[in-house]
């Protein structure tokens, strides 16, 4: 009885709990479909008759932030990456482990050390490198993210590397397979788990990524974020209903990557942590 | 000594990666530690000055140490309410209670959302909310803070629940059965088996937690831009602004940023010690 | 479903890919870069870009830096292999920041357009930077309802037109009668809100502390060109200082708007508040023409807007005109290749001198230009640039040049938008104000 009890008073405060989180997201889509003046004087009022203004914001929102143009880069940018970073970072962590010498515990943890820095300390020499070796672009962006990416990325795969037997490589080797075989064949299929894990976490880090392509490519090629900041003062005045409007599209990309993927994105991080 | 028959795929298998890191890290951060010593506009035109930036980084109007304070009060409110909120939070979603899966689903789904978006949606929320008493998010520093918070707690509660709930499903039901038969209170069964068998859980959420906390900038940005008169600046959005936003001041925005490195890496490495300490104790 | 959302992604992926591999391959940089500064013309100037690809094939890339961050964007571009090829310094000290990559383009067209040269900015050795558009500020009114307020029967002052309001004192007394009656006059407030969330607060800490300024410099200095001796003060008295909070006051007092939601509003939000009749006044120059009459639910008739000087109660003020001059000069990059420079040199002659760009210049764009190009029936027809041309060329009135291009930098007028944030919400006094411009001032020049 008591039990029950219990159980009742926890799901009212989870129910309370999920409608708060979900209102400001809930606020911002009512928002959307009103006309520009009556969003900041009356936020939390339903649109009327009177106030109601259609798909209107969506229209020009879209055609101020070129945001179609952004969807598409921050996709591009967004997989690529993800898939570049658990290419490479797969392969590096995996000599890591497998060729104990100096200099791969060094590089094991120069990347380590990575993880820690705040993006702030190379923030310009880091763009001004970029610039001088003609890296921005979107190609030149996706290299940089390899190179940002692979701090945590070869740190996950590394601690998983290690728990891997040795026997099934060497059994592959004898079988005459050359090591990339090896390494594709027979260890990466064992990694797969991991892999996902890196792959929900880049994906979710470079997705909403705004200060490093902002400083990298900038006005060029705008990612999401970027053309979401250039609606607050790129036209001289905000216009909120663009603004919401454009609020509205940038999850909607997020919410479907999470509905299809619920599954990995909840193992990912809770086994990301786990690992760290 | 055999060689390891793989070496010879290193060009394959770590160069990509090891030029793309030293582009992309090494290099600039590097360059960064020597930038600070010096003054400079585009790199190229770097005049040594000895500590001369890091002693601006200190005067009046730079607002480094203001934001620095503003920050740590910050990250101190946030990962406290965060990791309370969504360790209890975990608790009662591995409970059975009705619908479990569907509100995890809800509170994780914020932290999907980035930065920038999420600054503009609370600052529509808190604006409407702070309009019924003619007051805005600018009008007073202190709506700022509490907006931030709110905005991080609303983002980074889902993320540590979900690790904290990986963590007390990994308790095995033997030890909790053997409390119960024992005559365990609730309370003592928390603070003597869960808590204990999830302190690898709590040092990663305080790792994330702080490392985030100290590192905001997109949600900063987005919400107050530091407004008003910087004084909800943190030190990410200072150190963008000093680089950024006045000319001749390059170096002593690299001299904030080699100071911001250090603390947060301090603390970091200090938590982390700490808590791993208390996870071999236990 | 999850196939088809698949391959949906996978289709736009490649069309992507091949964007940005034909971008790469191709290596084709813009020939023209323009960095606009002006926010509010943003669409027209990618429509004038659309227009030159149309007449000459050249295709001109124009990307517009948000509001109050030029310097910022202008910082990051610069430093890109694609670089912007113009851009723009907003004076002698904006110069001097960005000299490293200012052409001498005294051997140009443009140049050479120039009716008065000595507007450009030039050493002894070549010149740098083209004013392209001369400008004005004051106090923008609805003359409708002025008129309605001359019109009241049990009004307080005697004043019976805005052309009798010739000092500080006559306008605090009709603003404040103003306010007192404003339910009969069908207003919220007479003045619309005094911006100052960050970036937006420009019109106080840059516009309005011009005034005070300019009557220290020339009571230092008759002679000198007060620009000059504001550029070469390494302090000020700002003497002045409570003259400007006599106007600042009348501002936030009588405004539409609470003094705690100040730190919320948006020049936008105010110029909208003029044009849909909520309020009398607005203070701000003719660029702001665009913001009233684009504005849906605008009710303000064109012929009711009219501009006044900025009185601030400091002697000798009553010949005071408006504020003229401008801070908008353009510069070419010296560190691109010369065919790029020499392409965006003929893109700006064209803009200023063929039919099609001096149709944009003056009609979309609404500048009113120092060149000798544009004839005297080419001049912006807008309500608020006819008044500009009405003080410059009516000699009873004493225009105040622009001296804020002297100021120390961006830093500075950060500060002192900040303090007089602080100031309307209460949580500084104006002594803190006074001090913060002063000393401010002294260590941004030092």
């Amino acid at each position: 009885m008591r039990q029950r009890l219990f159980n009742t008073v926890c799901f009212l405060i989870l129910l309370v709990l999920a409608a708060v989180f979900i209102f400001p997201v809930f606020v911002v889509v009512i928002n959307s479909l009103k006309l520009k003046f009556s969003i900041t004087n009356a936020p939390f009022v339903l649109p009327n008759a009177e106030t109601f203004s259609g798909v209107e914001n969506y229209v020009t929102g879209i055609e101020k932030t070129g945001f179609l143009s952004a969807l598409g880069w921050s996709l591009f940018i967004t997989v690529l990456s993800v898939a570049v970073i658990i290419i490479f970072t797969s392969m590096t962590a995996w000599y890591i482990i497998r060729v104990k010498n100096t200099f791969t515990s060094l590089l094991y943890y120069a990347f380590v050390f990575s993880m820690i820095v705040p993006f702030q300390m190379v923030m310009f020499t880091m763009s001004k490198i970029a610039n001088v070796l003609r890296f921005d672009n979107p190609l030149g962006l996706i290299f940089i993210y390899l190179g940002f990416g692979a701090g945590l990325s070869v740190f996950m795969f590394s601690g998983f590397i290690k728990t891997v037997p040795k026997t099934i490589e060497e059994a592959a080797t004898i079988d005459g397979c050359n090591t990339l075989q090896v390494f594709w064949l027979v260890v990466f299929p064992v990694l797969k788990p991991t892999a996902i894990t890196v792959a929900i976490l880049n994906t979710m880090w470079i997705w909403n990524d705004y200060l490093l392509p902002y400083l990298v490519i900038g006005q060029d090629y705008k990612t999401v974020p970027i053309a979401v900041q250039y609606l607050k003062g790129g036209y001289g005045s905000v216009d909120m209903g663009a603004m919401m409007a454009m609020l509205v599209l940038s999850i909607i990309p997020v919410v479907v990557f999470y509905f299809l993927c619920q599954k990995y994105i909840i193992k990912g991080v809770a086994s990301g942590a786990v690992k760290g | 000594m055999k060689l390891n028959p793989y070496r010879k795929y290193f060009p394959i298998f770590v160069l990509p990666c090891l030029v793309a890191f030293l582009i992309a890290f090494i290099i600039p951060f590097i360059m960064g530690i020597f930038l600070s010593f010096t003054e400079f506009r585009t790199v190229s035109d770097a005049q040594f000055v000895g500590i001369e930036n890091y002693i601006k980084a200190f005067a009046d109007g730079s607002g480094f140490l203001e934001s620095l304070w503003f920050t740590v009060k910050f990250a101190v409110i946030s990962v406290i309410t965060i990791n309370v909120i969504a360790f209890f939070l975990a608790l009662i979603l591995t409970k059975s209670v009705p619908g479990t899966k569907l509100f995890r689903t809800i509170f994780f789904m914020p932290n999907l959302i980035g930065g920038i978006v999420l600054g503009y949606i609370w600052q529509v929320i808190i604006n409407g909310v702070l309009l019924n008493f003619n007051y805005s998010i600018t009008s007073n520093p202190t709506f700022g803070f509490w907006g931030l918070v709110i905005l991080m707690n609303w983002q980074m509660i889902g993320y540590m629940m979900i690790i904290y709930i990986a963590g007390i499903q990994n308790i095995s039901g033997d030890i909790l059965e053997a409390a119960k038969v024992d005559g365990a209170g609730s309370l003592i069964t928390l603070t003597k088996i869960i808590i204990p068998s999830v302190m690898p859980s709590i040092t990663i959420c305080l790792f994330l937690t702080i490392t985030n906390s100290f590192k905001l900038f997109d949600q900063n940005l987005a919400l107050t831009a530091g407004a008003p008169a910087n004084r909800t600046q943190m030190v990410a959005l200072n150190i963008y602004e000093t680089f950024y936003s006045r000319n001749g001041y390059e170096g002593v925005g690299q001299a904030k940023a080699v100071m911001f490195f250090i603390i947060v890496a301090v603390i970091a490495l200090a938590q982390l010690y700490f808590t791993r300490r208390k996870e071999v104790e236990s | 479903m999850k196939n088809k959302i698949l391959s949906a992604i996978l289709s736009i992926i490649c069309v992507f890919a091949c964007l940005s591999l034909a971008s790469c391959g191709k290596k084709k940089e813009n020939l023209i870069y323009y960095l606009n500064f002006k926010p509010e013309s943003a669409s027209v100037y990618e429509e004038l870009a659309q227009k030159y690809e149309e007449e000459t094939g050249t295709a001109v890339k124009v990307v517009t830096a948000a509001a109050n961050t030029y310097e910022q964007t202008l910082k990051s571009e610069i430093a890109k292999s694609d670089a912007p090829t113009i851009f723009q310094v907003n004076g002698p000290v904006g110069y001097d920041a960005w000299k490293d990559y200012c052409l001498d383009i005294k051997d140009s067209k443009l140049y050479s357009y120039l009716t008065d040269k000595d507007l450009a900015i030039k050493n002894s050795d070549g010149v740098y930077g083209i004013p392209y558009v001369v400008e004005g500020y004051g106090i923008i009114y609805n003359n409708a309802i002025m008129e309605k307020y001359f019109a009241l029967p049990d009004r307080k002052t005697d004043i019976k037109t805005v052309g009798e309001i010739n000092s500080f004192d006559k306008l605090k007394a009709v603003v404040e009668d103003m306010t007192a009656n404003k339910e009969k006059l069908g207003i919220k407030g007479v003045f619309a809100s005094t911006s100052l969330s960050s970036g937006e607060d420009w019109r106080w800490q840059t516009h309005l502390l011009n005034i005070p300024l300019y009557y220290e410099m020339i009571e230092k200095d008759m002679e000198k060109d007060p620009t000059l001796s504001l550029l070469d003060a390494d302090e000020i008295k700002h003497k002045y200082s409570k003259n400007f909070q006599n106007l600042f006051d009348l501002y936030i007092n009588n405004s539409v708007t609470p003094k705690t939601l100040l730190g919320s509003k948006s020049v936008a939000d105010s110029m909208g508040e003029f044009a849909s009749g909520q309020v009398a006044m607005v203070q701000n120059g003719n660029w702001g023409w665009s913001q009233i009459s684009g504005i849906e639910g605008n009710t303000v008739k064109e012929s009711d807007v009219k501009m006044m000087p900025m009185y601030t109660g400091i002697e000798g003020e009553g010949n005071q005109g408006i504020c003229i001059g401008t801070e908008n000069y353009l510069a070419i990059n010296k560190n691109v290749s010369k065919e790029k420079q020499e392409a965006s040199l003929k893109f700006l002659e064209w803009l200023f001198s063929s039919e099609t760009g001096k149709k944009y210049v003056t009609e979309k764009l609404g500048f009113i230009t120092p060149f000798n190009t544009f004839k005297d029936d080419e001049q912006p027809s807008d309500p608020l640039a006819r008044e500009i041309t009405r003080y410059m060329s009516d000699t009873s009135y004493k225009n105040i040049p622009w001296i804020f291009t002297a100021f120390p930098g961006e830093a500075f007028k950060k500060q002192v938008g900040n303090a007089l944030l602080d100031y309307a919400q209460g949580g500084k006094t104006w002594d803190d104000v006074e001090k913060t411009v002063i000393s401010q001032w002294k260590s941004e020049r030092s």
